[in-house]
């Protein structure tokens, strides 16, 4: 029975938050709440970058909104003791991501940089990812879309444009871990911190979100993650996500 | 129990005469019946299906948080309505019971039509259909293989071993039949049905091994039907969606499955005895069993939604909570009340006999009860998705014209297929009918075909 | 052939399938080990990312003039990042300027020279050649000249900086017409006027946000729409968290929240138009508490006698205590900063507010220092431009001269007047009194579609320019702003056009350049000229210069905020963000070195201009002590604002407020602004009005009922959204929506609030009281498409945004906690 208990030993492995630990980069994000202000640059930074189709008016009213980040807001109170929080929600790129295991083509799947990875074209839109995520970050293309010409002038080469009957997600701009992971290999070193950041990091205007290496203790995002406000958002899931968010500091000075 | 289900007048070539003649009599109404259901697939189905593949999922009303809709509703129902028939088939020939063997024919054909047209639900379903067979797992030169921890990857092996496992189990139930009428047709039925018989000649031996290996089938199918329905629950229960991430999912699955597959044979065996004249094989007896068996099963399943909303409710998190509360209370409140009419208490009229032998009523019930368990399967599709764990990517979900359209055509898709069968198979039992009967005197099985073809 | 019978046929067909399975498995068996069930598809990190090119620029999407870096592939402009070495944005980057690169790719820009043949506005475009549209605007412009009616000419444009405000002006002189007019809707006049009265300067200060521990902000949008957003959040996020062991707190007075009130720690619902009352019941408190101790502290306190915080609580809506306690809080903490932004400064007596909220600074002594207000020197060029500006006042005298036919011919520069003035205003009828209007816009906005002739210009990403940020951040910066794909269209940049025009009206003119790339050539050679040595090259100066390229870099944004843990790092980020998005030398253009100046050295100086797109002196002046003077100090005061309309039959205030996606509209057109969610409502696609939750259940009004919002002046439709943050007598409204012309994405979209503003003026300034209409609201019982990308905005006790509080950290500690406290100035 050795068989099953390697295959248990594996599974259980697999399963255990920290496994992605042992492999060369274990990407992170770390999001500031409490610099958060919701202002949405790193939407449309997104948008420019990934080639995220315009969808229209239309199909965002029948709940179609094609947006790797989004900023959810949550009001607390009533006016005039009245707040509103912003949440920047992306990929989480989760360890023990749903979404991985009910792909039936195996289109998502963790690769060693501690992605979740999305292989467009391998997908064949059951989207059962969807449903299995618990963020709800992963979004559907129920059509082709167009690009009003010119406008299409402005995709990025580094990047598919994904067609119907695909889901696609937040890669961390996989495209731009890619070039810097090429450049330090051409000059014989590690990625080192600051080298990459996806579009949304580097637009982000207060500095919110930082990216980095978590196996790398002396990266920024290492640092944010030891930060006694750091916390993951629907913790009790145990998907350990590769998303870490700093708690808000609220002072209620009154 | 035979005296009970069988007329006694029937004789062995009755049987014969009747079930041939169903098989090559053929009027303007039924060709009227086919061609219009073949009309209503075409118009309701493929053209909607094909517009949805020229424009992609975006026909169906599926959006953000809600990504499944009708469809994988739709599929679970047919996977349900599959359930009843080789299962009920099954579980009645090993014990033996009697009243199942006028009826069993057709309901397997109506597992087999389920799972086709469920198959038909998943084509339509998926993005991107035409990369279906990458679900299959085929040796290739990329290495590419299915995910086998994916729940789909389950289903995928479930349904079609499910699937091959009914195909077999009705065509061998049939060979004794496709024999009796090969020697009681002409030209090219009888070449058909010779292909069909394999050769069958009726001899001890044949007979011993059918029996053996037939009884050895309906063994193997009873669980393989449970685990089926158990695991279309996985897709579902697998998830850490509130309200679908429950224990008791399999087995309410398979519950809703028998139960509205047994409400499918009674609508199924309504029509068959009134269009087919079956009227002296199908009778009060059956009905009034299979009310029985219904009025159990409706049992069950109100237990175990009750206690579907007892865990959700003692679970007590938000999210289940709120699942809960919009299921009972929210937007699709009406058809979670309307499931409940038609499935929980509608059928206590079941109670009593009368009603179980009064054939109109029960058809309407039927009916109701599969509307009902649509509508169960559309709300775990439809209201768990849309309030999920944040609450500002909570949306609504309301299925588009195309695939309310589908839903219609795949009715008519399945009663097309039923329609071809009822002319190829005998749709009643020859051989398992003419077991219930008394032994004919010798000579009469030796005379002319008791029916000649009239061309 | 011999008979198969059928034992045989099975038999065949049995070993032959063991056959097959068996022959499969052994070249299974044999081939190397599959080490996965699952081999690992090929993701997209399978491509080979191509090698781009990257511009520095000037972003113009507003007017806060942030360095951009553009990445080019195969000369086609692919993604706008911040340029990390320029002072402003420090390479990051809001929303809109993101989508300028569909500012350039727009499908509906003109693409080449245009006539209206029809009537005007009936859109019967006749195309034309440059050369016909240029001989058609000289004839006309030399007509008038050599007739002695050279000041009929009117340029109206946006907003011009730095040399092209230069290159307007000499364009102007040479047709001999003094009428250069600059509109946008949202200049600051009340601000400039208030810094004018107190401080006798003509600069906006620099607001140090990010060392300032306690800002308060009333009714300044600073995170959304205010001067410089980018620059604000990067002042927020570093005063926030990103200096050890000190949290910068951030109080917002207003009436409706902004996405600052939502980032703010304390978000304070006060009337509109109250905010510089309270200002000065805030200074009247911490006078009169001692908390200011100059010379001239008696006057203060005279002149703030009526201003209690009791006596102004009901006036302002905010209890004296909340006054008080974020008066001591001001004046006790340091730095801090006050601000005052359009909701103060856009009412009837917007420049008294101003000045109030501005000397608080005075009385907490934040002039001049870091986390405080800091002067900003006079830039490098471009002066005079601020004159320029036209308030809504002049915009009405010139309507005027263009009803009175004053104005011959009118060239209008990328301003559209006719969608940003209020309908009370008559701009558009005015507008068509005057006999040739020639526009030089890239789209076919509400004025250019009155146009008779259109020379559509570049935009900004194929244009020359320069700019000297405003406003600026405390010492002198620059940027160039140089085209980074060659023109998609035949267009033309508009400095290009005007120089064509000058040299065939006035060929004799000062104006001698041939393109804008020549003319801004010279004038920086002015620049670089000026630094020439005169044998007294301080070695102050070459201290300062010698910071050159990347540690230049690093030294701007350490300047911006010295103390700033993350930023500690900062200097490591930007050049790790330089050696990523930019070249990696000459991050910024400094002047030479005096000592080893060379005449020809100014190619070397303008590449690398070119090549850094930034120009810094990279150091803050001394700033001496600010005094107030004595007159200022006894006519300070704030008198009730006026609104248009009376409360009876009026009974709410309206607020247009800036959009932070469209901004003034102009970035309607743009698909991404449309698509991108509101912050505050995540509404996207369309035109709201904020409303009180308990006001519209009063008035039996649910989201997306459609009311018609009636002014005075006017009435548009609207669908209500309930706001939670708004006061119960106020609506709001954003600006932006409701384009009749302007393209597919824009025109015919939502409603424009500005259409119905009373022309309410602030007396001083002259310009627009824009929060000063009240309105009333009459349901029309149907409903609109309201589009909202969010569900619930309730997290119902999920924790999916969790906050903390000072002290409470330990029980949030996780396994993997290292611990660094948190400290909060206590209240």
């Amino acid at each position: 029975m050795s068989f099953i208990d390697d295959f248990l030993a594996s599974w259980r492995e697999y399963r255990e938050p920290g496994y992605y630990d042992g492999f060369d980069y274990h990407w992170t994000m770390s999001v500031d709440l409490d610099r958060c202000t919701g202002c949405g640059a790193c939407i449309t930074a997104c948008q420019a970058e990934n080639n995220i189709p315009i969808v229209g008016e239309d199909a965002i009213a029948r709940g179609r909104e094609m947006q790797w980040i989004r900023i959810e807001k949550y009001w607390e109170g009533e006016f005039p003791d009245v707040k509103l929080r912003f949440i920047p929600m992306l990929c989480q790129h989760c360890d023990a991501a749903p979404c991985e295991t009910v792909c039936p083509v195996s289109a998502t799947y963790h690769n060693q940089d501690g992605l979740n990875a999305q292989v467009y074209n391998r997908c064949i839109g059951t989207r059962s990812c969807a449903v299995y995520c618990p963020y709800e970050v992963r979004y559907f293309n129920y059509n082709n879309h167009h690009w009003d010409a010119p406008l299409e002038q402005q995709l990025n080469p580094d990047v598919s444009v994904r067609e119907k009957g695909v889901m696609e997600k937040c890669s961390f701009c996989i495209q731009r871990i890619r070039q810097a992971k090429d450049v330090a290999k051409d000059e014989g070193r590690r990625v080192q911190d600051g080298d990459v950041q996806p579009a949304c990091v580097q637009t982000c205007p207060t500095e919110a979100l930082v990216f980095g290496d978590q196996n790398d203790p002396d990266s920024r995002v290492s640092q944010t993650m030891n930060d006694e406000r750091a916390y993951h958002v629907l913790e009790e899931l145990n998907t350990a996500p590769s998303v870490v968010y700093l708690r808000k500091v609220e002072t209620d000075a009154v | 129990m035979p005296s009970d289900a069988r007329p006694q007048e029937l004789t062995y070539a009755d049987v014969n005469r009747d079930v041939v003649r169903s098989l090559v009599e053929t009027g303007s109404k039924y060709y009227i019946t086919l061609a219009c259901s073949i009309g209503v697939m075409l118009t309701c189905f493929f053209f909607p299906w094909f517009y949805q593949l020229y424009y992609g999922i975006g026909a169906a009303g599926v959006n953000h948080p809600s990504v499944w809709g009708t469809y994988l509703a739709s599929f679970i129902f047919w996977i349900g309505l599959s359930h009843s028939g080789t299962l009920l088939s099954c579980v009645l020939h090993i014990t033996n019971s009697e009243w199942r063997k006028a009826m069993y024919r057709s309901a397997e054909a109506m597992t087999l039509f389920s799972l086709c047209v469920a198959a038909m639900m998943v084509m339509v379903h998926v993005g991107r259909p035409w990369f279906i067979h990458w679900a299959v797992p085929y040796p290739n030169q990329m290495e590419m293989w299915p995910n086998f921890r994916s729940p789909l990857m389950f289903d995928v092996m479930a349904i079609t071993t499910y699937l091959t496992g009914s195909t077999i189990f009705i065509y061998m139930g049939s060979i004794p039949d496709f024999a009796a009428v090969r020697d009681r047709t002409t030209g090219w039925r009888h070449h058909m049905y010779v292909v069909l018989s394999l050769g069958w000649r009726g001899t001890d031996l044949e007979w011993h091994r059918l029996r053996w290996a037939y009884t050895f089938l309906a063994v193997l199918i009873i669980p393989l039907a449970v685990s089926v329905h158990s695991i279309v629950s996985w897709d579902f229960a697998l998830s850490i969606v509130p309200a679908l991430h429950q224990t008791i999912f399999a087995p309410y699955f398979v519950v809703g499955a028998i139960y509205s597959g047994t409400a499918g044979i009674v609508t199924v065996m309504y029509f068959l005895r009134k269009y087919m004249n079956f009227e002296q094989y199908i009778t009060k007896v059956h009905f009034d069993n299979l009310g029985k068996l219904l009025l159990v099963l409706s049992l069950i399943w109100t237990y175990i939604n009750i206690v579907e909303l007892f865990t959700g409710w003692y679970g007590g998190t938000s999210g289940e909570i709120e699942a809960l509360r919009y299921r009972l209370f929210g937007y699709y409140a009406p058809l979670y009340w309307e499931m409940i009419l038609f499935c929980a208490v509608a059928p206590l009229l079941m109670i009593s006999k009368r009603f179980r032998t009064s054939f109109v009523p029960m058809l309407i019930l039927s009916i109701l009860i599969n509307i009902g368990m649509y509508t169960e399967r559309f709300l775990i599709v439809g209201t768990s998705l849309s309030r999920q764990y944040l609450p500002d990517a909570w949306g609504l979900y309301v299925p588009s014209l195309v695939e309310l359209s589908i839903i219609v055509g795949s009715v008519a898709m399945f009663i097309t297929l039923f329609l071809i069968f009822v002319k190829i198979f005998p749709s009643v039992s020859i051989y398992e009918v003419k077991e219930t009967l008394p032994e004919p005197e010798p000579d009469t099985t030796t005379g002319e075909p008791e029916w000649q073809p009239t061309h | 052939m011999a008979s198969i019978d059928r034992r045989d046929f099975l038999k065949l067909v049995g070993a032959g399938g063991v056959g097959t399975g068996a022959g499969f498995m052994l070249r299974e068996a044999i081939k190397h080990p599959v080490e996965n069930l699952v081999p690992y598809p090929v993701p997209p990190e399978d491509f080979s990312p191509g090698i781009a090119t990257w511009y520095n620029t000037v972003c113009s999407m507003c007017s806060a003039g942030c360095g951009i870096t553009v990445r080019t592939r195969e000369g086609r402009a692919k993604k706008i990042e911040g340029n990390p070495s320029h002072p402003v944005s420090q390479g990051r980057l809001c929303a809109r300027g993101q989508a300028g690169l569909q500012v350039l790719y727009n499908p509906d820009r003109v693409t080449t020279p245009l006539q209206q043949t029809g009537e005007r506005g009936s859109g019967d475009w006749l195309p034309l050649t440059w050369t016909e549209g240029l001989s058609q605007i000289s004839g006309r412009l030399g007509e008038l000249r050599s007739s002695g009616q050279g000041g009929a000419v009117c340029l109206l444009s946006e907003g011009q900086r730095g040399h092209m405000h230069g290159l307007f002006e000499q364009f102007m002189a040479n047709i001999g017409s003094d009428r250069l007019v600059y509109y946008d809707y949202d200049h600051p006049h009340p601000l400039l006027a208030a810094m004018n009265r107190l401080f006798g300067t003509s600069e906006l200060p620099y607001f140090d946000l990010g060392n300032t521990d306690y800002l308060v902000s009333f009714g300044a949008d600073y995170l959304g729409s205010w001067l410089s957003p980018v620059h604000h959040g990067l002042g927020f996020g570093r005063s926030r968290q990103g200096r050890d062991h000190h949290r910068g707190r951030f109080v917002q007075i207003e009436p409706r929240m902004t996405l600052s009130g939502a980032a703010a720690d304390e978000w304070i619902a006060a009337i509109p138009g109250t905010e510089g009352i309270i200002a000065l019941a805030m200074a009247n408190r911490i006078v009169s508490q001692g908390g200011y101790q100059g010379d001239d502290a008696d006057a203060w306190a005279a002149a703030l006698e009526p201003y209690s915080a009791d006596a102004v609580a009901e006036q302002t809506g905010v209890a004296a205590e909340t006054i008080a306690r974020v008066a001591d809080t001001f004046a006790g903490t340091g730095p801090s900063l006050a601000i005052g932004g359009d909701g103060a400064g856009r009412h009837s007596n917007g420049v008294d507010a101003l000045t109030a909220i501005t000397a608080l600074n005075y009385l907490a002594g934040n002039l001049g220092i870091e986390g405080g207000l800091i002067f900003n020197p006079e830039p490098v060029a471009g002066q005079g431009a601020a004159a320029r500006h036209a308030s809504y006042r002049s915009m009405l005298e010139l309507a005027e001269d263009a009803r009175e036919g004053r104005i011959q011919v009118l060239i209008v520069n990328q301003a559209n007047p006719v969608f940003t003035m209020p309908a009370a205003a008559g701009i558009g009828e005015a507008l068509a009194r005057i006999p040739l209007i020639v526009s030089l816009s890239s789209f076919m906005d509400e004025t250019t579609a009155m146009a008779d002739l259109i020379l559509p210009s570049h935009t900004y990403l194929e244009a020359w320019g320069d700019d000297f940020p405003e406003p600026g951040v405390g010492f002198r910066a620059g940027a160039i702003s140089q085209p980074v794909v060659s023109p998609l269209y035949d267009t033309r940049d508009t400095g290009d056009t005007l120089l064509a025009v000058a040299a065939a009206v006035n060929p004799d003119g000062a104006l001698t350049a041939a393109t804008t790339e020549e003319y801004l050539r010279e004038q920086w050679r002015a620049i670089f000229e000026r630094d020439a040595p005169t044998e007294e090259g301080t070695a102050q100066a070459q201290e300062a210069i010698a910071a050159e390229t990347v540690e230049a870099a690093a030294e701007v944004v350490a300047q911006a905020a010295p103390e700033d843990d993350a930023a500690a790092d900062a200097p490591a980020n930007a050049e790790a963000a330089v050696a990523q998005v930019a070249p990696a030398e000459g991050a910024v253009a400094t002047n030479p070195d005096p000592a080893g100046w060379m005449p020809d050295a100014f190619d070397e100086f303008w590449n690398s201009l070119l090549r850094a797109g930034v120009w810094g002196e990279n150091t803050r002046a001394e700033q001496g002590p600010v005094t107030v003077d004595a007159s200022v100090i006894d006519a300070i005061g704030v008198d009730a604002p006026e609104f248009a309309g009376s409360s009876e039959t009026y009974p709410f205030i309206l607020q247009p407020y800036l959009s932070l996606n469209m901004h003034d509209g102009s970035g309607a057109n743009l698909p991404w602004m449309q698509e991108l969610p509101d912050p505050l409502t995540s509404v996207v696609y369309g035109s709201w009005l904020e409303i009180n939750p308990e006001t519209a259940r009063e008035l039996g009004l649910r989201d997306g009922d459609l009311v018609d919002v009636e002014s005075p002046q006017g009435t548009i439709s609207v669908p209500v959204l309930t706001f939670p943050a708004i006061m119960p007598n106020v609506v709001a409204m954003p600006v932006g929506q409701g384009h009749s012309e302007f393209g597919r994405y824009a025109s015919g979209r939502g409603a424009n609030p500005i259409e119905i503003l009373a022309p309410q003026v602030e007396p001083e300034t002259g310009s627009l009281a824009w929060n000063a209409t009240r309105v009333r609201l009459n349901p029309t019982g149907r409903r609109a498409n309201l589009v909202r990308t969010s569900g619930l905005s309730r997290d119902l006790g999920r924790g999916i945004i969790q906050t903390t509080a000072t002290g409470e950290a330990e029980e949030h500690a996780s396994t993997k906690l290292r611990s660094i406290p948190i400290t909060v100035e206590p209240a």
